[in-house]
């Protein structure tokens, strides 16, 4: 009788397989295709996930709970990177990183050790290299600075391989035409590694507390926003001869918090404004595009350009559910949605 | 809660930042950390048990056996019952502290309309009295304030419920009595001297799930001129129990790991009478707590955090009639130390020593009336990683009246001003009446102005302290009453508190998080209080219930403070017949919201956990006593914070001696 009944589930379910799988190419890989994650740091109790369609018709509040309910993400949730079919999902306060279905959200593995406060990641030739903030300065003065490291993880098996050890801080993590780019910020350096052989090679100077970053046109461009009076800059780095020229912001955008390139414009952001410059601009803009009203509490804490639009996360008190805000191109509010605690990321699944 | 930049580097502080986030709850458990060079500690702590053994020997020797019917008590904090006619207070003694779990959290959390919030079982434990925060309700030690310096707040699982004679919980204001933090209540500590021929020795032993191994030991020495009182506890466990129904992706079950946790305490309380007119009491009390922090997932850093105090307090009586005097020096030491990560030896710290000296006066103007001035100084010395070294002077002064017009009518009156360059300081007072309507009826009435004051963390954590804050305020109003009959008494009361500047971290602009003096909460409920006790025959019956409705609201966003339940009830009941007692707890805790926004779906659920136990009086020495207790009798699933689960079923043994 039991048998029987598995037989007719299992049929029906073949039937409904192999049906689907006739259907054509075109259509969404997962609920969760066409659209972008909002990664929500989250507090101590964990972090979560949004989803929003590109159109922005369809919103999941919790993409991780929804498709996992029984597992945590973990605690301070940092960075998303793909590869393939799989999202990764850097949790740095619990030392691990969710390997799941970009497109379900199904949790199919965890990078578990080898792993210490982890940070961002990029994937080259079927290996992560994931940034590791390792200890601080102000538990571990001695080394805290010095000990950060980038684990290397075999994509197949989802575990750390090895580790190239840098001797500096690491944060933000780039793949350019076969080297990886990563910001020491409390340094004043940009980090080259060659992941073929492993090897460090001669930084580049950029000034103390370098952050996002990208690459244009064979060049490097990095966002840094020193404490005290010092002014923020947008520093570009020619990767050919690693040459550096800076554009320099006036006192009014101290503080810059975000850079992203989209079309040929650089987008950054300071305070609560989106401003945009060319490539070959020389100078910063200080007229906004977009300004997001944002409560007391509030400031910027995820920023990117994609799609024309703006997307803009209120970090807001860390207690509450926050908000992001979608523009577009021209600073027009689109769309306003309410996310998690901290959100901190958009990461487009097209 | 430091943060040098969260937003563009994720270096130190940032998670620590954003634990900060858990805005009223003060960053406890990122300065979740302590001092205490262990080895240096336990030495210090086996000198001291000499010292006591020795004092043991010389008092014993002076002593004779008998037990006398003069029960002369000397309590250690007289302007508790002198002044609490109008309040509200909750008296646990020594045998429903014996009935239940060692640490306090458990004894308050199943006896008293207190919320706990819980890291995990036997983890920090911070309180809601009434609606407020963790720093609002004041731990009272004989009568000092014992709330932390550094960041204003008590863990209710660093100290166990034996090391004292009783604890009292009052509902409501007291900071014109016991100062900073008497906001939402005071949890009151005491240890009563007897000056009375006896000599009594108490050992309980307890053994329990996950190795959950209780000593506590008490002695009582005294006679009609010295009394002393020595004890000793130790409470640990690894703690290692089964989340119910959870599994790891990998479908491994889940446990509770890195919780273990172990506490000490010694305590030794001396009395010595002169005369009639004059006395000196010196209670002492060293305690380290060494705990890890449990984890919410597998793959954390494991941390710990190891804590610890010592305070002494020196205290003169002198009555003279219609005069009285009371003169109090307290020295108390209070560290931390945490290791982020337990497997290397780098941790921060902070440490306080605090001096203190207090002279209450007090004089009988007419029969009716009395009236007590306090005059108050206290010298708090903090050094710690994140705040640095820092000095803060605070003077008081203080006037209490007491007024009985009547039998049935009593009215009392307080005020009281602070001193200090730090903060300034509110005019705090306190104004309460209690009538007696016949037999049945007693209407009590109490206004007051409380406050707490900023911490230490809250000035001078580097970076993101602030030297500006204002005290937290509240103004209180509430109105009680006592309905009395045979052997039921029904205490009934209503308040309504509005507390204004209360502290929060913010994140700030340039990314540092910093308090400020941002909230404003109205807070208003009902607590209920039954009691009954009957015999019938051999037979005794006994039964308590709390229940506590409350609503806590922020003012600009009229949303719920998270983690304050609206609903709250406890209820037990004790059967006892010749040899043979038994009881019957349980603690319903409604729902939290666990963030600010009220987010219906991030919220802590409601539940109900009850416990049973039987004990067996086998009559040798003056009373041996087995006793079997069924913990979370039903195999409640739940948590007390989100992603810390607690224990399902659970069992615990006990042999308690007297002799």
């Amino acid at each position: 009788m039991k048998l029987t009944r598995l037989f007719l589930v299992a049929l029906s379910v073949s039937l409904f397989v192999s049906c689907s799988n006739d259907d054509d190419n075109n259509d969404p890989k997962g609920v969760y295709d066409n659209g972008f994650f909002i990664l929500n740091e989250g507090n101590s109790g964990g972090g979560s996930v949004s989803f929003a369609s590109d159109d922005l018709a369809t919103f999941t509040a919790d993409v991780y709970k929804t498709a996992n309910p029984t597992d945590i993400a973990g605690v301070y949730l940092q960075n998303i990177f793909f590869d393939g079919d799989k999202a990764y999902i850097i949790a740095g306060g619990s030392n691990v990183i969710n390997v799941v279905n970009r497109y379900t959200f199904k949790l199919i593995a965890k990078v578990e050790t080898g792993l210490a406060n982890p940070r961002y990641g990029v994937v080259k030739d079927g290996k992560a290299y994931v940034t590791n903030a390792n200890t601080y300065s102000y538990i571990n003065p001695a080394t805290g600075n010095t000990d950060d490291y980038i684990a290397i993880i075999d994509l197949a098996t989802n575990k750390v391989e090895s580790k190239i050890e840098l001797g500096a801080t690491a944060n933000r993590i780039l793949l350019e035409n076969n080297k990886l780019y990563i910001t020491d910020s409390y340094n004043d350096k940009v980090l080259v590694v060659n992941p073929a052989t492993k090897a460090l090679e001669t930084p580049i100077t950029i000034g103390t507390s370098g952050d996002s970053m990208e690459v244009k046109d064979g060049v490097l461009y990095v966002l840094r926003a020193p404490y005290g009076d010092n002014r923020s800059e947008i520093v570009k780095v020619k990767l050919s001869d690693k040459s550096v020229t800076k554009i320099t912001f006036p006192e009014s955008l101290d503080r810059a918090g975000y850079l992203d390139i989209y079309n040929d414009k650089v987008y950054y952001t300071s305070n609560n404004s989106v401003y945009a410059i060319t490539t070959t601009a020389t100078a910063a803009s200080t007229t906004a595009i977009a300004t997001a009203s944002l409560p007391e509490d509030g400031s910027i804490y995820g920023f990117a350009v994609k799609n024309d639009k703006i997307y803009i996360a209120d970090g807001g008190d860390f207690g509450s559910n926050s908000k992001a805000y979608i523009y577009n191109l021209s600073g027009s509010l689109q769309k306003e949605l309410t996310v998690g605690v901290g959100p901190n990321g958009f990461y487009f699944n097209d | 809660m430091l943060v040098v930049n969260y937003k563009t580097t994720a270096r130190p502080g940032e998670w620590e930042g954003k634990q900060q986030d858990a805005s009223q709850e003060t960053c406890l458990y990122n300065k979740y950390r302590t001092l205490g060079k262990k080895s240096v500690e336990i030495m210090t702590l086996k000198k001291l048990f000499a010292f006591y053994l020795l004092l043991l020997c010389q008092i014993m020797s002076a002593q004779n056996d008998s037990i006398t019917n003069l029960k002369a008590v000397v309590v250690s904090d007289s302007n508790l019952k002198k002044y609490s006619t109008s309040q509200s207070v909750l008296k646990l003694n020594d045998s429903v502290i014996n009935k239940n779990e060692a640490l306090l959290t458990d004894l308050l959390n199943f006896n008293s309309t207190i919320y706990f919030k819980e890291y995990g079982r036997g983890m920090l434990s911070t309180v809601a009295f009434r609606g407020t925060t963790s720093s609002q309700t004041a731990v009272i030690w004989n009568g000092i304030n014992i709330n932390s310096q550094m960041n204003g707040s008590t863990d209710f699982n660093t100290i166990s419920g034996s090391d004292y004679n009783s604890v009292s919980v009052k509902a409501g204001g007291g900071s014109v009595i016991y100062g900073s933090g008497a906001v939402g209540g005071t949890v009151h500590l005491n240890n009563d001297l007897g000056f009375y021929n006896r000599f009594e020795n108490n050992l309980k032993l307890d053994y329990g799930s996950f190795n959950t191994i209780g000593i506590n030991y008490k002695t009582n020495i005294s006679n009609e001129k010295w009394s002393a009182q020595i004890g000793f506890s130790k409470n640990s466990s690894t703690n290692d129990y089964k989340y119910l129904n959870q599994y790891t992706w990998k479908g491994e079950q889940r446990w509770n790991q890195n919780g273990q946790y172990d506490i000490i305490t010694m305590s030794a309380n001396l009395g010595y009478k002169f005369d009639t007119k004059n006395s000196l009491k010196l209670y002492s009390q060293t305690s380290n707590t060494d705990r890890n922090t449990s984890l919410i997932t597998e793959t954390e850093t494991k941390s710990k955090y190891v804590n610890g105090f010592n305070r002494n307090l020196l205290e003169y009586d002198g009555d003279f009639g219609k005069f009285k005097t009371n003169f109090k020096t307290a020295y108390i030491f209070e560290n931390y130390q945490y290791y982020a990560d337990n497997s290397t030896n780098q941790y921060t710290f902070g440490k306080t020593e605090s001096f203190i000296t207090k002279a209450d006066l007090g004089y009988t103007l007419f029969k009716s009336t009395q009236i007590n001035g306090i005059l108050d100084y206290n010298r708090t010395k903090g050094f710690g990683s994140g705040f640095g070294d820092n000095t803060r002077e605070i003077s008081s002064a203080a006037l209490l009246v007491k007024q009985d017009f009547s039998k049935d009518w009593k009215n009392e009156f307080g005020i009281r001003k602070e001193f200090t360059d730090n903060y300034k300081s509110p005019v705090l007072f306190s104004l309460g009446s209690s009538y007696q309507f016949g037999k049945l009826y007693n209407l009590k009435l109490n206004l007051s102005r409380n406050f707490r004051i900023p911490t230490f963390n809250d000035l001078y954590w580097e970076q993101g302290g602030n030297p500006d804050l204002k005290p937290e305020s509240s103004y209180q109003a509430e109105i009680g009453n006592v309905f009395t009959y045979k052997n039921i008494s029904l205490t009934q009361t209503f308040y309504y508190i509005k507390i204004t500047d209360l502290l929060r971290w913010v994140p700030g602009s340039n990314g540092i998080w910093t308090p400020q003096n941002t909230d404003k909460v109205n807070t208003y409920g009902t607590e209920t209080l039954l009691s009954w006790k009957q015999q019938y025959g051999k037979n005794y019956f006994g039964a308590n219930a709390t229940y506590a409705y409350t609503v806590s609201k922020d003012i600009a966003t009229d949303k719920q403070l998270f983690f304050v339940p609206f609903n709250k009830v406890t209820a037990a009941v004790s059967y006892s017949r010749n040899n043979i007692s038994a009881y019957y707890q349980f603690l319903y805790n409604g729902f939290v919201y666990t963030q600010a926004d009220n987010d219906p779906n991030e919220i802590v659920d409601a539940y109900l956990v009850s416990n049973i136990g039987i004990d067996y009086d086998f009559k040798f020495l003056s009373s041996f006593k087995l006793g079997f207790q069924i913990l979370n009798l039903w195999n409640e699933n739940y948590e007390s914070l989100e992603n810390r689960p607690m224990p399902g079923r659970n069992f615990n043994m006990y042999l308690n001696l007297k002799f």
